[in-house]
């Protein structure tokens, strides 16, 4: 009897406190709806929670916010960003804006796919970087960094054996995050193999760890958000009262001629001193071998495509330039740049996704581009004239996608000779 | 393959609990049940050293045999009345109990890759093997018996990173069984120890170095230029770094006090609050305190024994000296061959030499300094930033801003 008091004394605290957390982990309950004021601060945070949860972007979705997908351009929040226009004017969607630097298509596609049918007869906006389709496709630790076991979890749950779940579970097991966890591991490899998941990896994805991990997000991931809405309000409070397409052509013009000022590539003149002067000399003719027209990046893109298709998500795609002093400086080839915007778009319209505003000749456009690679000012304006009339009616039509699983080979992750595909236009 | 690294996450702990779980209830009633503890540590060394670590599990085999039969040459030739005590002999089985470490060591200066003789945890029981020679030597071990010998090398909660236990020590416990009570008291600390444990490595140890060291490091690469290229951000490398330092440190000694503790062994304890030493001596006491204490009396006052006995110097005072030198010289050097590790232990000789000299001077001038709890709180203050900056050279973090 003594000794069994003497264990409780030890161990009782450690059992109660371990059940408590269990009964957190696993309770039925929900956590309740996420605030309004939440909503618009997550909406402009690009914060990595937000990116990796799913409980306030499926919420957003819902309440009419349009995801905005992308990487570190949408941190440029000038005047004429998207988020500060929708506000500005009251208009009836306001961009949720999914990604930062260092997020590419593989990020987004976990992401995305983890909406499921929340994105469902839905609209987004894709902004695709060139930058995104290197040689070796995403940066192990930048993919690392931006990791969701959630969204994982939610992946394995819902996979079957086609080309799109096959390929995606064996690009994972190519990457350090897919093999961060056993049994995660064993159930990406049957996936990648077309088999089905043994039913203790379908426990553990679905119940043990997925449950887990479900309500670890909707505690969690409301927190620690980067509040931009100051920023995105001061940046309002420069923009005339009423929307006046002329008036903002005049005020992008002013506001970009006042903050080049001062450095040869015509670019904001922090980002100059601060990253650009002090490296000046090396950088010239850098970048004369870059090469975006080879990479595993376009398979990882398919797979997000194929997500949009499965849920009919309308989807207009913006392809954004490079500020072309820039790249005449670093060397950066303009044939290949075309070369790329020729392979990204066919993949595009051979499988019926015709939404494309394609600015990759706007490069020489004064104050189009905020800095190196990143669009402000007028060429954000450029975009707002593309974005509002799309997101005039927020329901997505029947779409006519077609996806076709020959973007998926690595025959076209590598293939650089563009007339094959041209001819089958 | 399953490959188990030592406490490396909580499912660890949980494995570790249902293994241990006989043992426990054996001690509780009274019984060491030898057969089963010997077969989990087996298990659970298997664990560490299987799989894609098979390479340093043989090496580990290779250094086992090594060290056990010369321990027990030496012991032998100990034991024989017809032999007298020879010191080259000792010497040379010192040397030979530590070459393999010392290959091991300097393997890095000339090849890129590590050497094949080396295994998690080589440090720690090569300290054991010469602590057991010297005892050897001193008469104090008497009888040679390969499978405690072997159960105190290989004593799986401490074999990566310490605490370092003793023979003597070890094998009381080992030979015994606490009473109950006395068995409950152990439990409660050993779990107390674990929980602790989990606060400070899991919690804290990931806060500092997982979380603040990574953007304090980029602070301070990026803000280069200046006299030593010092800045806010290399401040803040000290303090965390040093944090971290113990944090990680100190709870994994915890836990491997704690896990002993299960087992019925009362492994020594590491830490004792450092952060609250008044002067480097009494941090010494206070941090990574079984390898302190190994060094104090292996190294230090054998070396002292043998000056004085030798009479190689005139003062007390210069002795005592040249023996911190030599302490932390080999301290430095035993940490790698690299010169922030050995400049750490000059640091540290010096610290100690002046702290010496210190004290004399407040001795031969009393009165001349007050001494009241304002000016304990500056001792500590002053010496807990003595230690920061200590730890900032060895964090090695100095030779990345300054050369590379």
């Amino acid at each position: 009897m003594k000794l069994r008091k003497s264990l409780w004394r030890i161990f009782g605290p450690f059992i109660i406190a371990a059940a408590a957390l269990l009964l957190l982990l696993y309770a039925p309950f929900s956590f309740g709806k996420v605030s309004n004021a939440t909503l618009r601060r997550a909406s402009v945070s690009m914060s990595s929670n937000i990116l990796k949860g799913n409980k306030v972007k499926d919420q957003a979705v819902k309440q009419g916010y349009v995801p905005f997908i992308g990487s570190s351009e949408l941190s440029r929040m000038d005047s004429f960003h998207p988020s500060v226009l929708a506000a500005k004017y009251k208009r009836n969607y306001r961009p949720f804006l999914l990604g930062a630097a260092g997020t590419q298509s593989l990020t987004h596609y976990f992401s995305v796919q983890a909406m499921g049918n929340q994105m469902k007869n839905k609209k987004a906006v894709v902004i695709i970087s060139p930058q995104w389709f290197v040689k070796k496709g995403v940066r192990p630790s930048m993919f690392d960094f931006y990791y969701s076991p959630v969204q994982t979890a939610y992946f394995l749950a819902h996979a079957k054996n086609t080309a799109q779940d096959r390929y995606a579970a064996k690009r994972l097991l190519q990457l350090p995050s897919g093999t961060s966890d056993d049994v995660v591991t064993g159930a990406l490899e049957n996936v990648a193999l077309g088999r089905k998941l043994t039913s203790f990896q379908s426990f553990y994805v679905k119940d043990l760890r997925g449950k887990m991990l479900k309500q670890e997000d909707a505690m969690f991931s409301e927190d620690f958000l980067k509040n931009n809405v100051p920023k995105i309000q001061l940046a309002a409070s420069k923009l005339p009262k009423t929307y006046n397409e002329y008036k903002l052509e005049q005020l992008a013009n002013q506001m970009g001629a006042q903050q080049t000022k001062g450095n040869p590539f015509g670019i904001k003149q922090k980002f100059y001193q601060n990253r650009v002067k002090p490296l000046v000399k090396h950088l010239k003719g850098s970048q004369t071998n870059f090469n975006y027209v080879s990479s595993p990046e376009y398979a990882d893109f398919e797979l997000l495509l194929n997500q949009f298709a499965k849920e009919n998500t309308d989807v207009l795609f913006i392809i954004p330039p490079i500020n072309q002093k820039w790249a005449n400086y670093t060397g950066l080839s303009n044939t290949m740049i075309q070369q790329f915007d020729r392979k990204i778009t066919y993949q595009l319209q051979s499988q019926g996704f015709n939404n494309i505003d394609d600015l990759t000749q706007d490069g020489n456009q004064k104050y189009f581009m905020e800095d190196t690679i990143h669009i402000g000012w007028r060429g954000w304006l450029q975009v707002d004239q593309r974005v509002r009339p799309f997101l005039k009616d927020l329901k997505a039509k029947p779409q006519n996608y077609k996806i076709q699983s020959r973007f998926y080979t690595k025959k076209w992750q590598t293939q650089t000779d563009l007339n094959q595909m041209s001819t089958t236009k | 393959m399953i490959n188990l690294q030592p406490y490396a996450n909580p499912m660890y702990f949980a494995i570790l609990g249902v293994a241990l779980l006989p043992l426990i209830i054996g001690l509780l009633n009274g019984k060491r049940l030898y057969w089963y503890g010997t077969l989990v540590s087996f298990i659970f060394l298997v664990l560490i050293f299987d799989g894609n670590k098979i390479h340093q599990g043989i090496a580990l085999i290779g250094y086992g045999i090594y060290e056990v039969l010369l321990s027990w040459l030496y012991l032998r030739y100990r034991t024989n009345s017809k032999n007298k005590n020879s010191t080259p002999l000792f010497v040379l089985a010192v040397v030979l109990a530590i070459a393999p470490l010392v290959v091991v060591k300097m393997t890095p200066l000339f090849s890129p890759n590590p050497s094949l003789l080396g295994f998690l945890g080589i440090s720690y029981l090569t300290f054991k093997v010469v602590g057991y020679i010297m005892e050897t030597r001193d008469g104090v071990i008497k009888t040679f018996d390969a499978v405690k010998y072997i159960q105190f090398l290989f004593f799986f909660p401490t074999i990566s990173s310490g605490p370092i236990d003793r023979y003597r020590r070890f094998v009381k416990d080992y030979d015994s069984v606490p009473s109950r009570e006395k068995y409950l008291e152990l439990m409660g600390k050993g779990f107390h120890n674990i929980m602790l444990g989990f606060f400070y490595k899991f919690l804290l140890g990931y806060l500092f170095g997982t979380l603040l060291l990574p953007q304090v490091a980029h602070l301070a690469m990026i803000s280069r230029g200046g006299f030593l290229d010092i800045s806010w951000g290399l401040v803040g490398y000290m303090y965390v770094y040093s944090c971290y330092l113990f944090f990680d440190f100190a709870g994994y000694s915890l836990f491997a006090i704690g896990v002993s503790y299960f087992m019925g062994i009362e492994t020594p304890i590491n830490f004792n609050k450092p952060a609250i030493a008044h002067n480097v001596k009494d941090f010494w006491n206070r941090w990574h305190m079984t390898l302190s204490f190994w060094f104090r009396d292996y190294i230090y006052m054998r070396f002292v024994f043998f000056a004085m006995k030798h009479k190689l110097f005139k003062s007390r005072i210069t002795t005592a000296n040249v023996g911190y030198i030599l302490l932390f010289l080999i301290m430095g050097f035993w940490h790698g061959e690299t010169w922030y590790y050995i400049a750490y232990g000059i640091f540290h000789a010096c610290a100690m030499i002046l702290t010496d000299a210190w004290i004399r001077f407040k001795k031969r001038h009393k009165g001349m300094f007050p001494s009241n709890k304002f000016t304990y709180a500056m001792a500590v203050f002053f010496t807990f930033n003595t230690v920061c900056f200590s730890f900032l050279i060895f964090s090695g973090f100095l030779d990345t801003l300054w050369f590379h």
